[in-house]
């Protein structure tokens, strides 16, 4: 593996997001906005409930985790799904198979220089903002390298279930009604649009056992240090489900691409 | 591209409502023609609505297991509200669609043909697409009004079976302009498709009482990004009937206001189109 290769297309991806600082900034500034409504909608909700924790979480830590859910998002954001299917129908896909590297790795790779802007610009300011708000309720040590690791293991698992929706996506010729149900059941059973700490017993069993879990979930529990996860026995059984999914979703996503990749037709060229 | 600017607006007979109806409606048939030749995307995007709803319906009942109430309002007249904030995005859902192509047209330059066309540029543009998936929503909306309202007990009279009506188009107004306003900036923002994401992601919090905001917040939430508009304000004319608020009986004016202003600012766009476009 030359890593030489890898880098390059990272350092492409990162100057191709240059390009769009206005974006960037909006994206940036819309959160500030959505920090805003969230931090009102909470505030109200833990005022009527009348105490101060429920289920485990405090007003802070539920604003911290959604806040830094919805940065999350903004961060891990692909378009796989909807870049396939521009580029199955103005024909690029074939220049991308036959570059010498293998599509999937391919893909990860250009994508990665975008990652590490939208880190950089859109979740570090959330995240000092958030610091800021809350007057340092995150506990600055050791769980900030957890939770960037954790991070890292979301980044690949997410990338492996966008790039399974895309590959369904080439035998549906459906791009946006495939990807609102992806989009709709990942935040919700990730815990995107409401911490997994409130879902019902019976639910979070079930949830707790499903890969989305491990995209905006995990990392945010690590980092708040929850469910036993402030000492490193307790992030290791994170970290053990979360490769877990990393490798059956390799698997199961590299069998499905080899299988779909010989339906793809396109049209004129 | 004077000849855009001159067909629209100096030549341009009046026409009438009736002549409009008959256009939008031959459009349309054409629209649901070629939708019907991708079935497949078509079911799957159709059950995609639905889970988007659901989704929200199994947030809504978590966070009602965890707390009684939000600011004094209980279950079922949020649901209430949830409800009528469904119905009230209805209209921009299935008439208003096109909008999210906007920027793509712009971009490409197809956007010109609409320009060619001697009736309202506007009009044009947003008949050319009816999205059926809105009905799913719309029944959705109509199922949780209901049951919202049998379970609080509001008698059901003509008088305010009348202001129901009134306030949910007024409602729908609101979110018709902010969704205007923001695909307009494509007119000078190349790929500001972000807007409109992120004040579609504002809308989710339409369903939420609006006192819960304070200061300057709730200024902004009420009059300039309207979302207090979307359903907090005219859902109080029948929630609240003996106790309306004021602003509830501005909403139905501000709400043509607002739809007034958003299409003036698109229509802006559209005359800047013209002097640069060739």
């Amino acid at each position: 593996m030359n890593m030489r290769r890898h880098l390059a297309l990272t350092r492409a991806g990162i100057m191709e997001s240059l390009q769009y600082r206005l974006s960037t900034a909006v994206t940036l500034f819309a959160n500030l906005i959505y920090l805003v409504l969230v931090y009102f909608l909470w505030k109200a909700i833990y005022d009527s409930a009348g105490t101060d924790v429920v289920n485990g979480m405090t007003f802070t830590d539920t604003m911290i985790y959604l806040i830094l859910a919805t940065a999350l998002f903004n961060f891990l954001e692909m378009f796989v799904v909807w870049d396939m299917s521009r580029s199955i129908q103005s024909g690029k896909i074939i220049l991308d198979l036959l570059k010498p590297m293998k599509f999937r790795e391919y893909t990860f790779w250009s994508y990665s220089g975008g990652h590490v802007i939208q880190f950089v610009l859109t979740f570090i300011p959330t995240f000092i903002v958030v610091m800021i708000v809350t007057h340092g309720a995150i506990n600055m040590g050791v769980n900030l390298l957890y939770f960037i690791v954790a991070t890292i293991f979301a980044l690949i698992v997410n990338f492996n279930m966008e790039m399974i929706v895309a590959t369904i996506c080439l035998y549906t010729e459906s791009t946006w009604g495939i990807n609102i149900v992806k989009e709709t059941v990942v935040l919700l059973l990730s815990g995107a649009s409401i911490p997994l700490a409130f879902f019902p017993e019976a639910m979070r069993k079930i949830v707790d056992y499903l890969p989305f879990r491990a995209v905006y979930d995990i990392p945010l529990t690590i980092l708040l240090q929850k469910d036993g996860t402030d000492t490193i026995k307790g992030v290791l059984p994170m970290y053990g489900l979360q490769l877990a999914w990393i490798v059956i979703l390799t698997i199961c996503g590299t069998l499905f691409w080899k299988h779909a990749v010989r339906k793809i037709t396109v049209n004129g060229g | 591209m004077s000849e855009c600017t001159t067909i629209n607006e100096s030549k341009r007979p009046r026409r009438g409502l009736r002549f409009y109806a008959s256009i939008y409606r031959k459009i349309l048939v054409q629209d649901l023609k070629s939708k019907m030749s991708y079935r497949a995307d078509f079911v799957i995007s159709t059950i995609g609505m639905i889970m988007t709803n659901l989704s929200g319906f199994v947030t809504f009942l978590i966070l009602f297991k965890n707390f009684p109430s939000i600011n004094g309002w209980d279950y079922h007249h949020m649901l209430f509200l949830y409800g009528f904030s469904l119905i009230a995005l209805t209209p921009v859902q299935c008439f208003f669609d096109n909008n999210w192509n906007l920027r793509f047209q712009v971009q490409s330059g197809d956007f010109i043909k609409y320009c060619f066309r001697p009736i309202n540029v506007f009009f044009y543009f947003m008949s050319e697409v009816f999205d059926v998936k809105g009905l799913g929503q719309l029944a959705f909306g109509i199922g949780t009004l209901v049951y919202a309202w049998v379970n609080i007990g509001i008698p059901v009279t003509p008088w305010v079976i009348v202001k129901l009506v009134l306030f949910l188009l007024t409602a729908s107004l609101f979110m018709i302009a902010i969704m205007n306003a923001a695909a307009a900036t494509c007119f000078w923002i190349i790929g500001s498709g972000y807007v409109m994401v992120i004040m579609f992601r504002f809308k989710d919090f339409a369903k939420y009482p609006s006192n819960i905001f304070h200061g300057v917040f709730r200024i902004l939430f009420t009059f300039v990004i309207p979302i207090a508009f979307v359903a907090y304000y005219p859902s109080l004319a029948i929630l609240e009937s003996d106790n309306i608020p004021v602003l509830t009986w501005c909403a139905p004016a501000l709400g043509l206001l607002f739809f007034y202003l958003s299409y003036k600012f698109w229509m802006l766009g559209v005359k800047k189109y013209d002097f640069t476009g060739s």
